[in-house]
């Protein structure tokens, strides 16, 4: 049985009704989640999925993480036959994962009958997904400049970690002897768990409040209404092949630019895109190397933002859409390639390349480059206040490239990713820092008839001896500006180390050992201007 | 006496006890000078000797949403000027690429550093030297700005310079705010925001409030008045005027108290109320076992968080104007776009777009003769023939007209699990209180929707803030940042008096009596978040006892073995407002049908059925009615879907019996 369209009403309630699960989980994942990654800075996704591991709801909390959970469902299908009370695990990059840290659980949801389900196939699926804030690897924090996979942590391909309702403990401890932290991954995992069960209880809601035939549906009513809000946008786009390449200054290791290009093939009258992007570099050294699911989750987040805000995230916003890779490239990466910062890096990079190549398709609806980099900043060492081990990890947003119509937004988190910040005097009392200038980086936005958002500068004076490292990009390859407006200002650091008169500037990827009294700068690159530039009287 | 005046958009609500009573009085509200219309409540009340004045106002709302308030100069730690801008780094939409540009309440050319640095333990590093303090005097004197707001990096830990800024600005004859006495706590961008927000609203404010209070003494010399805080507690008008970001909850925090009041008095100490009104329905959870409503620090005003205690309201973009819509996938959307007052829906005769109260009036669930007092007449003929316009792929008017409702009252669900089981309450324990214009009307669909079994449409349902203004205590919240270890519990005497002390004598120069409520903020050592649990000095370890257990109940889990971290102090006096006993009349079983008025068609589920209308200030106390009926009054109504049944209880409110619905 097919609805017809003409039911916009119930539609409108089942689509409310599937979001608040999605959502229902997040809540429950961030109360009982432990480590602050997950309960503060909102590191992780929850969605539903129907029985044919297609996404139908999806929580509004990481866009890096669109495109790829339904990956991870696929994978978890395909290599596990579901029974009930199963609940699986992962976090393999090459086998539906992301990066190792973040770590998903797919559970099966079946139809109860009077005894034992009513088929042996789930209706439904629920996903959970965190990221973790140590998987084990050569680096505390599981996100430093690997050269291989083996070496950034715990691999765990599609397994059960619970079956039948119980939970698999040989396999638990398995992980937890791999993790520096096993207490505090543990609490994590028995809440992805938790959420999982919240997600399972609500969708056993519906299917107790609709019979089969109607709740297929629904499904397929809300899958074809995202898709039609899709190709909505698609018809509005002129024909044609848009190409367009952006660079990463380098993978750490040898210094070479990589490069990724992209052609958009738009075909109105079909509405539908075909995502090519042949010509990007081969995988490298570093770990800026992004699986597939990055890619698509790149796309995926393009494509949802030219639908509008209240767009529900599905599978079917992904059916207009051929993507094209080429296995070994950059945006396609094969084992055993490291890829750990491809979820913060490459993604904002492969953003930056879409947008690109869409604004000459649609010019008026497009933003510059924004600052196209989340300037990871790792410090660690020994609190002399305490005596204890301290690792400090945090972002640092950029300008927002330039809209047709309205300057850039001076430093603000954009695109795959929107953490807070952590405010300077909760900095000051955790860790043995002094901050000395927290501020907009006036002037780096780039010019044009509207101007690209301002970066930030942020200063930093160590009361310890620490290791810092950085993991930044745009140094070389400044954030491009559109219709003439100019390119955002490279993003900086600066090291004065204590004792010496001279700061020296810190390539965008590095590890260093620094004294006690040595001041950090950090200047986060300026977004794209957009448009000739005319004079315009400062506000 | 004591009279609680509420003012709305429309409506100003006058509530006060005569003999034992309250009593209600609507006058049409005076938007250009709200306090025109307070005045005229109060004479046409004939107040005698001693007036007792209680104020909700939305001056401080409304300047906000406007965005008239003061050209504010911000005052901070040279380097950090733009913290004030900068936020949380975070974007309002993660998927709008032309969100507008947040603009800052403190201008780019208003934001001055000062050589100044406290550190993280109180230690002053640098001090800003006389003349430095002079000259930023005299910028800020000729920077055309017309409030100031000092917020330095740990100003908090040591006010001493920002003593000394205060004192070197006060030549300006502008109003100054400053952080260590706004809101003492740690984080500065939440601080320094609320800082500005009171230096934003200080001058208007200041000016309303002082001059009603002056008109007020001209007519009655020597009343009292006092204005309701978003924190739900009262506050004296100067006060008031001085702290103004205490007051942008103001009327809405009334109805909330209202609503707890009304209900623990009826026997329902759980609730989850619903306040509908024209562009939007607040909901919040009250749970009396554990202190009423949850209070919240981190409350967002048009955009500007503000950290002063407030009570924690959630607010949707669902009202009775709110814009129904066919999206470009064909999905019926409602709101957040409202019809607002002008053109307002069709059916008031200028509105070109569908809305709810228009869906409501072609279901047959307004009653044209009492809606709004009666005050409004509604098109019907004109709502169905616009409405047939909009109707998209519908069949019929009735059909769209029903998606509206449901939809709409899908998202007032949504909400309601938003602020319940996603917090970790179950919403079958409570029962569920509606309010407002709209709120009744929806509410036997809400409770069917969240399996509630019981409604509660408490007595005066269109006036309930003012009566939450009326019956609320005086309450005055404190509060220091100290970041101890918590090994340091049980030695916060010192601390506590000093808040204690600052307490009693504002109290006591306000002729109030009050008693110290102490707590604190606890986390786990390297949290980045803090629970509230009480603290009493007799017996501080109670308080690391109740941190774990807090903990437990909301994130799943504790840890007594972990090292505990103290961040903030908290002292509320309170002044408990004089004992109010309702009048309970003894139910006499009855069936209502002397207040029965009409037998009109209703439509439910899919069809228009006959149903009863009755008044309800024709039944009394034990009248029993059943489904399907409507029971209207002063600006509201309740409507009563087949299947469900409402009782008048002794004190006169409705009680509403969810029977499951019959699909």
């Amino acid at each position: 049985m097919k609805l017809t369209k003409n039911d916009p009403v119930e539609l409108a309630i089942f689509q409310s009704m599937v979001h608040s699960i999605a959502e229902e989980m997040g809540a429950a994942l961030r109360r009982t989640a432990l480590s602050p990654n997950i309960k503060e800075r909102r590191d992780y996704s929850c969605a539903v999925f129907d029985g044919r591991a297609r996404v139908i709801a999806m929580g509004d909390h990481m866009p890096v993480h669109l495109g790829s959970m339904p990956m991870s469902v696929e994978a978890a299908v395909a290599a596990i036959a579901f029974e009930p009370g199963d609940i699986a695990i992962l976090n393999d990059p090459y086998a539906g994962g992301t990066h190792l840290p973040d770590i998903t659980m797919v559970l099966p949801v079946f139809r109860p009958g009077s005894e034992r389900p009513v088929s042996d196939k789930p209706e439904f699926y629920i996903a959970a997904r965190a990221h973790h804030a140590d998987v084990g690897g050569m680096y505390a924090g599981s996100m430093g400049p690997a050269r291989e996979i083996f070496q950034e942590g715990v691999r765990i391909p599609p397994v059960r970690i619970v079956r039948g309702g119980e939970l698999n403990r040989e396999l638990l401890d398995l992980i937890l002897l791999n993790v520096r932290t096993p207490k505090e991954r543990r609490g994590d995992l028995d809440a992805q768990i938790g959420a999982c069960r919240v997600g399972e209880q609500r969708v056993l809601e519906l299917i107790e409040r609709y019979d089969a035939p109607r709740l297929s549906a629904l499904v397929e009513q809300l899958l074809d209404y995202s898709e039609e809000r899709v190709r909505a946008e698609l018809r509005t786009i002129p024909a044609g092949a848009f190409r367009a390449e952006d660079w990463l200054d380098s993978d750490g290791v040898t210094g070479e630019p990589i490069r990724i290009c992209v052609e958009l093939r738009f075909d109105p009258a079909d509405a539908a895109v075909t995502i090519d992007f042949k010509g990007s570099s081969r995988q490298v050294a570093g770990a800026v190397n992004a699986v597939r699911a990055i890619t698509l989750s790149a796309c995926f987040y393009v494509l949802r933002c030219l639908m509008g805000d209240d767009a529900p995230a599905t599978a079917s916003i992904l059916r207009p859409l051929t993507l094209v890779t080429e296995p070994g490239s950059i945006v396609d990466a094969q084992p055993p390639a490291a890829v750990a910062g491809a979820n913060v890096e490459t993604s904002q990079r492969m953003v930056d390349v879409l947008l690109r190549a869409l604004a000459q398709a649609i010019p008026q609806r497009v933003p510059a480059a924004s600052a196209g980099t989340m300037s990871n900043l790792t410090i660690g060492g020994v609190d002399p206040r305490t005596g204890e081990p301290f690792t400090y990890y945090e972002t640092a947003a950029g300008g927002m490239g330039a809209r047709p119509g309205l300057d850039g937004i001076s430093g603000v988190q954009t695109h795959m990713t929107n953490s807070l910040n952590t405010p300077v005097e909760a900095l000051e009392y955790a860790y043995p820092f002094h901050v000395r200038r927290y501020a907009y980086r006036t002037g780096s936005g780039g010019a044009g008839q509207f101007r690209g958002g301002d970066g930030l500068v942020r200063e930093l004076e160590l009361l310890a001896d620490a290791e810092v490292t950085l993991l930044a990009d745009r140094r070389v390859f400044r954030p491009y500006g559109l219709e003439g407006g100019t390119e955002g200002a490279a993003g900086h650091a600066w090291l004065a180390r204590a004792g010496e008169p001279q700061a020296e500037e810190l390539p965008g990827k590095c590890s260093l050992r620094v004294p006690r009294g040595s001041r950090l700068r950090l200047e986060t690159p300026g977004g794209g201007g957009w448009g000739e530039g005319v004079e315009r009287q400062d506000s | 006496m004591r009279v609680a005046i509420d003012t709305g958009g429309t409506f100003t609500d006058c509530v006060y006890l005569r003999d034992g009573a309250i009593e209600v009085l609507k006058i049409a509200s005076t938007p250009k000078d709200a306090s025109v219309a307070v005045l005229e409540a109060v004479a046409r009340i004939g107040v005698g000797q001693h007036l007792d004045l209680r104020h909700g106002t939305t001056v401080g709302t409304n300047t906000m949403l406007e965005r008239k308030g003061a050209r504010v100069a911000f005052v901070t730690t040279e380097g950090f000027e733009d913290i004030i801008a900068i936020g949380r780094q975070t974007r309002a939409k993660l998927y709008d690429w032309f969100a507008p540009v947040p603009v800052c309440l403190a201008p780019p050319e208003l934001r001055f550093g000062v050589p100044e640095r406290v550190s993280a333990e109180g230690e002053i590093l640098r001090r800003p030297s006389e003349e430095e303090l002079a000259a930023l005097a005299e910028r800020i004197g000729q920077s055309g700005a017309e409030a100031v707001a000092i917020s330095l990096i740990f100003g908090f830990a040591n006010p001493e310079t920002e003593r000394r800024l205060e004192a070197a600005l006060s030549g300006l004859g502008l109003p100054v705010s400053v952080s260590h006495r706004i809101l003492p706590e740690f984080r500065e961008y939440e601080r320094g925001a609320t800082t500005v927000v009171n230096a934003y609203l200080a001058p208007r404010i200041e000016r309303y409030l002082l001059n009603l209070q002056q008109r007020v003494h001209d007519e009655h010399p020597g009343a009292r008045v006092d204005v309701m805080q978003s924190s739900g507690g009262i506050i004296p008008v100067r006060l008031a005027a001085q702290e103004p970001v205490r007051t942008v909850l103001s009327g809405p925090a009334g109805g909330v108290i209202g609503a707890c009041r009304m209900a623990s008095q009826a026997g329902f100490p759980r609730i989850i109320g619903c306040d509908m009104g024209g562009t939007s329905t607040d909901v919040f959870l009250a749970d009396a076992a554990a202190g009423g409503v949850a209070r919240t620090r981190e409350s967002n005003i048009a955009g500007v968080p503000v950290g002063v205690p407030m009570l924690d309201i959630h607010t949707v973009g669902a009202g009775g104007g709110s814009i129904a819509r066919f999206d470009t996938g064909g999905m019926l959307r409602v709101g957040p776009v409202s019809a607002g007052a002008d053109p307002g829906p069709i059916c008031f005769g200028r509105g070109e777009r569908p809305t709810v109260t228009d869906a409501n009036l072609v279901l047959g669930r307004l009653d044209v003769s009492s809606f709004l007092g009666g005050g409004v007449a509604l098109d019907r003929p004109r709502t169905e023939r616009v409405m047939a316009g909009h109707k998209g792929a519908l069949a019929t008017v009735e059909d769209f007209a029903a998606g509206i409702v449901r939809v709409v009252e899908a998202q007032m669900e949504k909400a309601i699990r938003l602020i319940s089981i996603e917090r970790g309450y179950d919403p079958r324990e409570f029962a569920l209180v509606p309010f407002g214009g709209g709120g009744p009307l929806h509410a036997c669909a809400l409770a069917r929707a969240l399996r509630i079994p019981k409604v509660l449409v408490p007595k005066m349902p269109g006036a309930l803030s003012a009566v939450g203004i009326l019956l609320a205590d005086s309450v005055r919240d404190y509060s220091q940042t100290v970041m101890l270890a918590g090994d340091r519990l049980p030695h916060l005497d010192g601390y506590f008096a000093d808040l204690e002390r600052r307490g009693v004598e504002e109290f006591a120069s306000e002729r109030l009596q009050g008693v110290a409520e102490c707590s604190i903020d606890l986390r786990y050592r390297g949290q980045g978040y803090e629970l509230n649990v009480p603290y009493d000095v007799a017996q501080p370890e109670n308080a690391a006892a109740a941190f774990h257990d807090l903990h437990r109940q909301r994130y799943g889990f504790a840890d007594p073995q972990r090292p505990l971290e103290i961040v903030n102090l908290r002292l509320r006096m309170v002044a408990a407002a004089e004992p109010y006993e309702p009048v309970w009349t003894a139910p006499r079983p009855g069936d209502g049908a002397a207040a029965c008025f009409a037998t009109r068609e209703i439509f439910f589920h899919d069809r228009f059925v006959p149903a009863r209308l009755y008044r309800r200030d024709h039944l009394v106390a034990g009248d029993r009615l059943e489904g399907p009926a409507m029971i209207t009054e002063y600006t509201s109504a309740t409507l009563l879907p087949p299947g469900c049944a409402a009782e008048v209880d002794g004190y006169g409110n409705l009680i509403l019996h969810i029977a499951e619905e019959a699909v």
